[in-house]
């Protein structure tokens, strides 16, 4: 609660913006003001390196046996047992705690060393290995959900249980916007190719500011119909139209505001003015018709497509440079059970070009040093095979006791590979990465101590990284 | 801060203290202890610091080995001012690590609170509330206002005039109903000059049926109802006859001791109705899942938690959640505590897993009125039947005796005339890799399916697959995890062309088959769908083994008419549902033993295949799964008997089939809803849950109530009709205050408390502590009668005052939370929506029922949705269902409506009080474009220009949407903008023509389309105007 005096500033503050016009004020200012009884933290604590992030969720958990933790010596234990030993006691999904016996599946894909760290990455990936030297590959990132519904609002929002605000809203909540017209968060569901890839659900609450102010919710930007919600006129009125409509309105509650006095009505004004402004800059962010042909031969011709993974990946980047803070992309169809060879090919095949062509269209304008990529599912894969085991083909259960991810710039190590995990890529052997620990560190490079960044909600000072600890793994930082 | 300052401070505070006012303990002292202090120093034992506890009188007034820790009138020697003002860092309160200050005032504050004497006092919430005296004060019409005008007077601010009374009744309208007055009745209210005017309108209003459902819009926010599960597939809940109870509970007036004993054990009540039954469904509203992979008690322990969290929220305003890990850092609820109160909703037949399905069980079956009655007396049938057929086995012995002694033999298993023959399995023409051997017993003999091979076997001539019928067998499960098929009989579809990636609805093969995945075992059926009865995860086959198997379909083209039974006993389905079976599942090909198309059964074997030519009841079943023991178990051959030689026995089997029968099918005429049930053989208890991890079961632990709070009395049961009782007991502080706290925000925008979640120590403490009590104790002692307690509300001076601003009662009451004018904020947007549909005239006044579709845009449920959820794709309704209230607009959890979230409305995933109200271009972009809105607003259009000139039209238009015409200065700016838009349609009138055409409703002829066009914008300016949009 803001004293009265902050108050009276505030609402001061407010009439001079309101007597001055609002074309200069961002949304998220402008709804701070609009809307304010909260004092928003001081920020950052520290002088961060990241401004933005971009963070593409692999929806079902990518198989980091598959992809980025190399187990060669696996080839002798084709169809054997999982030792005892090994699997210690983990809990398994009810899905294959009922098999009678967990033969190991080892990866059927080639693996090769990449980069300066000499990075192992798989076949799958061709292009991301060209980027070995930007990325700091995380291979023992752990969770404790073995489920996606709880995996992925873990990996979110820090807790597994529905209603904390995500990674995305805390950081608009503290950061708070560097655009005029545009929200500071932004949420893109990409379309993934192959029909029998294991879908999981998503849901708004994955985007969702949980207790904080709604306005820092994620504002999804959709592929098919208006690109955000409601953002098009209806058919039958055109610019001119809304405009002469709007002035109106204008007018009219400018009249109610000389009776009632209330700051209410002022900001009502402004937030139509606000649309009216959105409803110009976001047509402009989605017309990809200025973009020359060197952007599509970097991405790929299926970023023209709508909502496809190279589609959207080039949207963030138009977002990023547009001012917005924090662009989440979700990807489905990672959730190999079965058909993984088949599956888990065509998934890489999605996201593998437009991965490489998004760090390095950012790197070569300039904002990868600044800019956070982040890349990574839910939780891992195991290393027996989910049902029938043969040559050519397996599936892999959840596991979370190590999966692989990767991040690039925004101060992030590149080159680098963190953390090992024993012979069956099972448990964490070396240098373990909790999720916790992966969002305290992304903090720490926008500034934020995660300690000490906090919210008051139900009597409690509520932080993202929740009450157990978390460490600014430092080695993944420069 | 230098020692020397400290001191200087010291004495200036001590010598201007008496001069001071008295500190106020509750509303300046605690609420600092509480947030820079208790989390070390608090309720919570096991991160205690120091053994020092601040939250107690004996904590705080301790003398320590360094001395007091709170001195009365002695600051200097008190240990709490001591440390606050230490200078060495390292030994400051509160510490650095804790990213928790004090500020110099609030240093000050408790200095001056111990000089006064530091008086302490419980907190305030859960000390009783006993009738405040009403202030002396000539404002005002009832006890309300003299609080107001007292608190207002402290101040140094008036209250506002009355007023006008078109606001008035648009006010009190859209609060009472949630809709906008009709223009006639706002003009009846400005003519009538009766001194009652006001208050008749009142209590019309309130016997409005609109009442109840925006009571109960603001209910369901709370109880957290939505028609899907919520997590995972999310898929379809039937849940809405729970909704219909509540807003006919408001309507009804019920009291809130009842409304609040039949949500939370209307089930447990003596005598209990069906619609009390109804009630309970309250905490049957929790998201659910059925995620694969999920661990049953790491679930029903999330259930559980959710339930004990929305019950303190809603009646107790106690974050209890808090102390499901620890000890409440705050609040003096331990962790031991919290687990007490979920022992009171862990004694659930609820299956944790929701199955997909639209009536998880429990549920109660809501038949329609025309059934009622019959429905009752099936009820009372089946269980004299069961009774009947109990007694008869018992006494059954003597008559079984005479039987054997008389050369009974043991023939079939069932009645041969529904036996279809077949031949011996062995006896079949097998190609290699089939080979028969061995069956679950010698006499049994086996086909074993060695390669992926399968046998032939002509179906019995007779067989008739779509009048119904059984397939009873043995089966041996292979080892390997794989998905098999046992058997089948179908035909491949011709192939489609497949070009839609994500196509879920590809049918399998006509026909059917039994299928094995994850080791559960299915029966398929399908014509032009597909319906099935699958096993349960908790009943798989074992591998290697041997299970007998019977499945049986009733012939009635519902999925509901499947039954699977393993080893005799009835499984109660994973895919339960309502679907209905198109077209034929029969089919002219033989039948295959041991697979379909390229799907084999290798490794596993059947034995003792039998068909009968009608579904077989739960007695033959078993009997067919013991029937290689008959010569040897003594039960069976009784069940033989019983079912298939005692004429008695078996005709109250066949009265019972013919009931069930005739309640199944009734049932597939009523509606379902979600009830809770308990367990009868078991009692109510919890296991305290180490750090809430559900695999980490401590102490057991029985229902009890928080010992803060005055103990449950021995009379009361402990279950979940004690606990609703304990919470109405009159002497518990909590629950009148929260409840009319809630009723009081509704009305004025923020509650007496403002964290009307929160009554606990960090919750914010009231703005008029002596109305709350006044309110609460009044709300007592009328009998919880919630009708009358908004009617008080209304009818206060303080709710008719003008909601008019002045620059001094902005800058004192920035929030009016003292209420210095009247309330007026922003709609919610099921209001907005609804001011739209019912100014124009296109609202559905119809009240109650199922959930509706309206308008909603493209790929807002297939973005977030699971393959095969049946709320992937949604399918806007027609007609009058575009148009009814939101309260009845279709609620899926994992992509609520998207105008209303964008409005701040909840996800209904867990329990919400209080709703947040922010202004974002967002929502300008809805109720600009929203198709719904803009065929509002020509349908408002239309009405309009129904009169004759444009004075006229403007009046039509502002008397709906604004209770008022408009002034000269507004009807200029209208004249103007109406001008610009008609010189733009007239020159595009195919612009006219789109813009007229948004929505389904058709544009009224007689109109010239380009007028209309402009008229429609004109609408839409009204309509959003901030008027509008206000209360």
């Amino acid at each position: 609660m803001m004293n009265p005096a902050d108050r009276r500033i505030l609402l001061e503050t407010r009439r001079q913006f309101f007597a001055r016009g609002s074309s200069s004020v961002g949304a998220l200012a402008l709804a701070s003001l609009m809307n304010a009884d909260e004092a928003r933290p001081v920020l950052p604590h520290f002088p961060g390196k990241a401004k933005r992030a971009i963070y593409l969720h692999m929806v079902g958990g990518p198989s980091q046996l598959d992809l980025y933790d190399y187990k060669p010596q696996l080839k002798e234990w084709y169809d054997k047992d999982l030792p005892e030993t090994i699997r210690n006691g983990q809990r398994l999904t009810t899905m294959t705690s009922g098999q009678s016996r967990f033969p190991i599946a080892p990866s059927i894909f080639k693996f090769a060393q990449h980069g300066p760290g000499g990075a192992w990455i798989s076949e799958l990936l061709p292009n991301t290995a060209r980027m070995a030297g930007d990325m700091c590959i995380i291979r023992t990132m752990n969770t404790e959900a073995i489920n996606h519904e709880p995996a992925i609002t873990f990996m979110q929002s820090g807790s597994m249980i529905a209603g904390k605000p995500c990674m995305g809203a805390w950081i608009a909540y503290g950061l708070g916007s560097m655009n005029q017209d545009l929200p500071s968060f932004v949420v893109l569901n990409a379309s993934h190719t192959h029909p029998k890839a294991g879908v999981q659900a998503i849901s708004a609450r994955l985007w969702s500011a949980g207790f904080l102010s709604a306005r820092y919710s994620g504002v999804a930007l959709r592929a098919g119909g208006d690109p955000v919600l409601y953002i098009n006129n209806p058919d039958g009125v055109d610019r001119g139209v809304r405009r002469r409509m709007l002035d109106a309105l204008g007018e009219l509650n400018q009249i109610q505001y000389e009776t009632n006095q209330d700051p209410e009505t002022q900001a009502r004004i402004a937030q139509y003015e606000m649309a009216f402004r959105m409803q110009s800059s976001v047509p402009e962010l989605t017309d990809l018709s200025k973009e020359p042909t060197s952007v599509f031969n970097l991405y790929g011709e299926e970023a023209r497509t709508g909502g496809s993974f190279a589609n959207s990946v080039l949207m963030a980047r138009r977002l990023i440079e547009r001012g917005v803070r924090f662009v989440q992309v979700y990807q489905r169809g990672w959730d190999q059970h079965n058909l993984l060879p088949e599956t888990l090919a065509a998934q890489c095949k999605d996201v593998d070009r437009a991965c490489y062509a998004l760090v390095q269209d950012l790197k070569s304008r300039g904002m990868l040093e600044d800019t956070i990529v982040l890349w990574g599912g839910e939780f891992g894969r195991t290393v027996y095979s989910q049902g029938k085991l043969t040559a050519d083909n397996y599936g892999r259960d959840h596991h979370p006791r190590c999966f692989s991810m990767w991040m690039a710039g925004g101060g992030v190590r590149g080159g680098t590979v963190h953390g090992e995990t024993d012979d069956f890529s099972y448990n964490i052997v070396k240098d373990p990465v909790h999720i916790r620990d992966l969002q305290a560190t992304i903090l720490r490079q926008f500034g934020i101590d995660h300690e000490r960044f906090t919210y008051r909600y139900q009597g409690l000072d509520q932080r993202l990284t929740g009450v157990e600890p978390a460490r600014v793994i430092s080695r993944l930082i420069s | 801060m230098k020692a020397s300052s400290l001191l200087l401070l010291a004495v200036l505070a001590s010598t201007t203290a008496r001069a001071q006012r008295p500190v106020d303990f509750q509303r300046e002292i605690r609420p600092v202890l509480s947030d820079a202090c208790f989390h070390c120093h608090g309720p919570d034992a096991n991160t205690r610091m120091a053994g020092l506890r601040l939250d107690t009188r004996e904590g705080l007034f301790a003398t320590r080995p360094s001395g007091a820790v709170v001195a009365p009138g002695k600051p200097a020697a008190s240990l709490l001012i001591q440390r606050i003002h230490q200078e060495k860092p390292a030994q400051r309160m509160p510490p650095a690590a804790s990213n928790k200050t004090l500020t110099d005032a609030q240093k000050t504050l408790l200095r001056r609170w111990i000089e006064q004497g530091a008086q302490w006092k419980e907190h305030w919430s859960f000390t009783p509330a006993s009738r405040p005296a009403v202030p002396a004060g000539t404002w005002g019409r009832n006890p309300i206002d003299k609080f107001i005008s007292k608190a207002l007077a402290a101040k140094g601010l008036k209250p506002a005039p009355e007023a006008d009374r078109r606001t008035l009744i648009r006010r009190a309208a859209l609060d009472i109903t949630g809709l906008p007055p009709a223009p006639a009745d706002v003009e009846a209210f400005v003519k009538d000059s009766s001194p009652q005017a006001y208050e008749k309108l009142i209590d019309r209003l309130l016997t409005s049926s609109h009442y109840g459902e925006h009571r109960a819009r603001y209910w369901l926010d709370a109880a957290r109802y939505a028609d899907t599960h919520g997590l995972h597939v999310d898929n379809y809940r039937e849940m809405w006859p729970y909704r219909d109870w509540v807003i006919q509970a408001f309507n009804r007036n019920v009291p809130f001791d009842q409304f609040t004993i039949e949500q939370l054990a209307g089930d447990l009540v003596p005598n209990r109705t069906s619609q009390q039954q109804i009630a309970s469904g309250f905490h049957r509203c929790n998201v659910t899942t059925n995620e694969g992979g999920s661990i049953v008690d790491e679930v029903a322990a999330m259930y559980a938690k959710d339930r004990v969290e929305t019950t303190a929220i809603v009646w107790l305003g106690l974050t209890a959640g808090c102390a499901s890990c620890h000890d409440h850092k705050f609040d003096p609820i331990s962790q031991r505590e919290f687990y007490q109160l979920a022992a009171f909703f862990r004694n659930t037949t609820q299956n944790p897993m929701d199955g997909n399905i639209p009536d998880t069980p429990p549920v109660l079956f809501v038949p329609p009125s025309s059934d009622e009655a019959r429905w009752e007396e099936l009820r009372a049938a089946v269980a004299r039947i069961n009774q009947a057929k109990t007694r008869r086995r018992e006494e059954a012995t003597p008559a079984f005796d005479a039987w054997k002694a008389k050369g009974g033999t043991f023939s079939a298993p069932v009645d041969p005339a529904a036996g279809l023959p077949l031949p011996e399995l062995d006896q079949l023409k097998l190609a290699q890799g089939v080979e028969p051997g061995t069956g679950p017993d010698a006499g049994t003999p086996a086909l074993h399916f060695k390669a992926k091979t399968t046998a032939v076997l002509d179906p019995p001539p007779a067989w008739r697959v779509e009048k119904g019928f059984t397939l009873s067998f043995w089966l041996l499960m292979p080892k390997a995890d794989d998905a098999f098929t046992v058997m089948s009989q179908s035909v491949p579809r011709p192939a489609r062309n497949k070009t839609d990636e994500d196509d879920d609805t590809a049918v399998p093969p006509q026909g059917w088959a039994i299928d094995i995945a994850g080791r559960v075992p299915t029966l398929r059926l399908a014509g032009e769908n597909v319906v099935r009865v699958t096993g349960t995860n908790q009943m798989r086959l074992k591998p290697g083994e041997w299970a007998h198997l019977v499945f049986a379909y009733d012939g009635r083209s519902d999925q509901r008419g499947l039954a699977l039974y393993i080893d005799g006993k009835q499984q109660s389905p994973s895919n339960r549902g309502n679907l209905i079976l198109k077209g034929s599942p029969a089919v002219n090909v033989p039948i295959t033993l041991g697979g379909e198309g390229r799907r084999h059964f290798q490794g596993g074997a059947i034995a003792g295949l039998r068909i009968y030519n009608r579904a077989v009841d739960p007695e033959e079943a078993g009997i067919l799964a013991v029937w290689n023991k008959i010569d040897s178990d003594p039960a069976a051959r009784l069940n033989y008997f019983l079912n298939r030689v005692d004429p008695e026995y078996r005709q109250l089997q066949t009265q019972l089939t013919a009931a069930e029968y005739e309640r199944q099918t009734i049932a597939r005429r009523s509606s379902v809803t979600h009830v809770m049930e308990e367990k009868r053989d078991s009692s109510p208890m919890a296991h305290v849950l180490f750090r809430g991890q559900y695999d980490q079961p401590r102490d057991q632990v029985a229902p009890s109530t928080p010992a803060v709070l005055p103990p449950m009395a021995d009379s009361l049961p402990r279950n979940r009709l004690g606990l609703a009782r304990w919470l109405m007991d009159p002497g518990n502080p909590l629950t009148a205050r929260v409840a009319v706290n809630r009723m009081w925000q509704e009305l004025f925008g923020t509650g007496l408390v403002k964290t009307s979640e929160d009554f606990g120590s960090q919750g914010q403490a009231p703005s008029h502590p002596e109305l709350l009590d006044w309110l609460a104790v009044e709300f007592r002692e009328s009998g919880w009668d919630m009708r009358r307690m908004y009617g008080l509300m209304f009818k206060s001076a303080a709710y008719r005052q003008s909601a008019a601003a002045t620059p001094e009662k902005i800058r004192l009451d920035p929030d009016n939370r003292l209420l210095s004018r009247g309330p007026r904020f922003r709609l919610d947007g099921e209001m907005v929506r609804d001011l739209f549909l019912s100014a124009s005239g296109l609202m559905s006044p119809a009240v109650g029922g199922p959930s509706v579709r309206p308008y909603q845009p493209d790929g807002i449920w297939e973005t977030v949705a699971m393959k095969g959820s049946d709320t992937r794709f949604y399918k806007r309704d027609s007609g009058t269902a575009l148009y009814r209230r939101s309260l009845y607009t279709f609620w899926k959890r994992s992509a609520p409506p998207p105008s209303m979230e964008i409005f701040n409305a909840p996800t209904r995933e867990s329990c919400t009080v209080r709703r947040e109200r922010t202004n974002t271009p967002l929502q300008a972009l809805v109720t600009l474009n929203d198709p719904q809105l803009v065929e509002a607003s020509r349908r408002l259009a239309q009405e309009a220009l129904a009169a004759p000139a444009f004075d006229a039209r403007l009046d039509v238009m502002t008397s709906r949407a604004l209770a008022r015409p408009f002034n000269a200065r507004e009807r200029g700016v209208i004249r103007k903008e109406l001008a610009s838009l008609m010189a733009h349609y007239d020159s595009r009138p195919e612009e006219a023509g789109k813009l007229v055409s948004v929505g389904e409703s058709k544009a009224a002829s007689g109109f010239p389309t380009p007028e209309l066009a402009a008229w429609t914008m004109v609408a839409s300016s009204i309509l959003n105007l901030d008027e509008a949009l206000n209360k």
